[in-house]
């Protein structure tokens, strides 16, 4: 059931299970941990009350058992973990003080209570709405971080968190006039999820000028240290032993 | 710092840190949940004002833990904030290409193919003698950020003048056009601006007409073969009644003026919207994009060949389907024809095989011959090209840094008559194909990349 064009997945490794969104048929599919093969997915979330359009990033709160999917008209859905078929989400993110602008990566911070959105800010700028975690409906932000300083120009990938210390690794597609393909201003920043407004990122990786061309998704090793990039130009995997951050 | 209260009941697995609590006389124990994942044995992966007695996990690896230590007397030594040069202490990396889309010109004896991994045209001598245990010599590569070329998944060469149309799958909407005597690092000779998400392509020589499916919209642009910039499509393939579901190759059968086209099976309903909240994807005459998707009306349905008039336009019902288990359809990816035969090729990613099905069937039919096993070399199919001057097959494998080349008549574990190789036989091949989520399943230590 798996399309060849995925752009999000996470491993909630309480339960021992990942889930991915299928963009083109909009649903949501959580595999056991351990599948291989030709395995169907454990449950599958699809149907028109789900209100799914075109599922491209996801995060999962293995904590408190629920998956926020972002959507292209502005919404962040959130299912509780284990539902499956045409359920509808348990609450929703959206209106205009969300400043969500939609189908951006969302990351969700079950230990601090907090949900971190990319959101829009015009041509060459993008920034990150930090919410509680259990916010719905049309509610503002508790902090966007964003502006020149932040050197936030463009998100990558999906971005992670590390709870036990507060930080937010984001990569981030620099400018430049390869910028569709490749850019050398491109980095993986760290930023504090006490941050708010214009804030540089505290710590820079990959780049700029560095190993990083295009770099996608963040995973994190947490018990050896490591965080894990990819990177869409070099279409690779790189491994990056970075303790200053855990 | 953040402290949270121990709840009546938390999922088994949880790291928690406790510490004596002063506040309001007695000292107090509490708990805070720091992670809900593994933690690093030194103890230290929480802020240091919380004087935590470590995690649940920390005891378990005393080698690992002394490993740690060293670590990280080493890393006291670096630079604070500022690791933009530090280098990957691993890198998962293909050195080699990865064939996706391969075509022969004939008039020239050459053999073409695109490469999803280092974004690469490669020109061989279409008899390119290569040696056991080498690699083929290519005449020309064109290649280099100039040239726009990334993950492409569609090659055309123009029967007349070799001009190399390639297409860009879904990280450039530009469909790259060079000529023959390309090399190096250049600009396209001729670029048009697509939808999002092109894949397969087909050019009717008579009408002068160039197609292009569309995976995310599941759709088919129709264009003048000769457009370039962000000249429109003259038509649009598209809706619920077409039956398009991801669709990946194409091909034309001129003879009886049909159109085939391959899906993976995922689709959901588009109704223009009017006002998008942000419409981020479009130009005149595009197919409606997923800003136009109808929230809900996904399905994930299987695999499937459609075939549809060669002129059709708009909401058309396909004329026939070929779907069904019977089919060992898997992720059919390329597509040709042989009008002569009337037999259709299907490269069969999924099932790591080629399909070929009698060009009239329906519904759900067996193929009429498979080239599958592991004589055959067929590993992850993409690409499939039907030179009929030579009467050879050329199969493009993603899966193992080979084209290989058939009599069109092959069927079962039979050996290529000789393959094109990227790289040296029993080379590891990752597999990555524009890798964009990762995860860490720190059970097992592993890496998941969607691609």
């Amino acid at each position: 059931m798996l399309g060849r064009t995925m752009h999000g997945i996470a491993y909630d490794s309480l339960h021992d299970e990942f889930t991915v969104p299928q963009q083109f048929g909009q649903a949501i599919l959580t595999y056991r941990g351990a599948a291989n093969g030709e395995e169907k997915p454990a449950r599958v979330i699809i149907g028109p009350h789900t209100g799914l359009d075109a599922p491209e990033h996801l995060d999962v709160d293995p904590v408190h058992n629920e998956i926020f999917v972002p959507t292209r008209y502005g919404a962040i859905l959130v299912f509780p973990r284990g539902s499956a078929g045409d359920v509808a989400p348990i609450r929703t993110i959206q209106g205009p003080n969300t400043m969500i602008t939609g189908d951006a990566p969302i990351a969700v911070d079950p230990v601090n209570d907090l949900l971190i959105v990319g959101g829009s800010a015009g041509r060459g700028q993008v920034r990150l709405l930090i919410f509680n975690r259990t916010d719905s409906g049309d509610v503002k932000p508790k902090a966007v971080i964003g502006g020149p300083r932040s050197h936030l120009y463009s998100f990558g990938g999906p971005f992670a968190v590390l709870p036990a210390k507060g930080e937010i690794l984001v990569s981030v597609r620099g400018p430049g006039p390869y910028a569709e393909l490749s850019s050398d201003e491109a980095f993986v920043g760290v930023w504090s999820i006490k941050d708010n407004g214009d804030v540089p990122p505290k710590w820079t990786i990959g780049g700029p000028h560095g190993v990083l061309r295009m770099p996608r998704g963040i995973a994190l090793d947490v018990k050896n240290k490591n965080m894990m990039v990819s990177d869409k130009r070099l279409n690779a995997v790189l491994t990056f032993h970075f303790p200053e951050i855990f | 710092m953040f402290r949270k209260s121990l709840r009546t009941a938390l999922p088994a697995g949880l790291a928690l840190a406790a510490w004596l609590g002063l506040g309001g006389g007695f000292p107090r124990p509490v708990a805070r949940l720091i992670s809900y994942d593994q933690l690093s044995p030194d103890g230290e992966a929480c802020e240091p004002s919380a004087p935590t007695v470590g995690s649940l996990m920390a005891a378990e690896l005393p080698l690992r833990n002394i490993l740690m230590q060293t670590r990280i007397a080493l890393d006291a030594a670096w630079t604070p904030f500022d690791a933009s040069q530090r280098k990957p202490e691993r890198t998962i990396r293909d050195p080699y290409a990865a064939y996706s889309a391969v075509a022969v010109d004939s008039n020239h004896d050459e053999v073409v193919m695109t490469d999803e991994n280092l974004f690469n045209i490669w020109v061989y001598d279409r008899n390119v003698k290569t040696s056991p245990g080498k690699t083929s010599e290519p005449k020309r590569i064109i290649g280099g950020l100039n040239t726009k070329i990334e993950f492409q998944c569609g090659l055309y060469i123009d029967p007349v003048n070799g001009d190399i149309y390639a297409v860009n799958n879904d990280t450039i909407d530009t469909l790259v056009i060079f000529s023959r005597k390309a090399v190096g690092d250049v600009k396209p000779d001729r670029e048009l601006h697509t939808p999002h998400g092109t894949f397969g392509i087909a050019v009717d020589e008579e009408k002068q007409e160039l197609f292009l499916t569309v995976q995310h919209d599941s759709a088919i642009v129709v264009y003048k073969k000769s457009a370039q910039g962000t000249e429109a499509p003259l038509r649009v393939v598209q809706g619920d009644r077409t039956g398009l579901a991801d669709p990946h190759g194409m091909a034309l059968d001129n003879k009886r003026g049909l159109l085939y086209v391959t899906n993976h099976g995922s689709s959901h309903s588009v109704r223009e919207n009017p006002s998008p909240r942000r419409r981020r994807e479009g130009s005149p005459g595009f197919p409606l994009t997923r800003d136009d998707a109808v929230p809900g009306s996904g399905k994930i349905g299987p695999p499937s060949i459609t075939v549809y008039p060669r002129d059709a336009q708009g909401d058309v019902s396909a004329l026939r389907t070929i779907q069904g288990p019977r089919t060992q359809m898997n992720w059919p990816t390329g597509l040709a024809l042989d009008e002569d035969r009337n037999e259709i090729f299907v490269a069969n990613d999924g099932g790591n095989s080629v399909l070929v099905f009698d060009a009239n069937a329906s519904g759900d039919v067996a193929p009429l011959r498979v080239i599958r096993g592991p004589a055959s070399a067929v590993s992850n199919p993409t690409g499939i090209f039907l030179d009929k001057k030579n009467n050879e097959l050329w199969v493009a494998n993603f899966g193992n840094h080979t084209s290989a080349v058939y009599r069109p008549d092959a069927n079962g574990d039979a050996a290529p008559l000789r393959v094109v190789r990227s790289a040296p036989p029993n080379q590891p091949v990752p597999g990555l194909g524009n890798p964009h989520p990762i995860a860490y399943d720190s059970k097992r230590e592993q890496l998941l990349v969607p691609n």
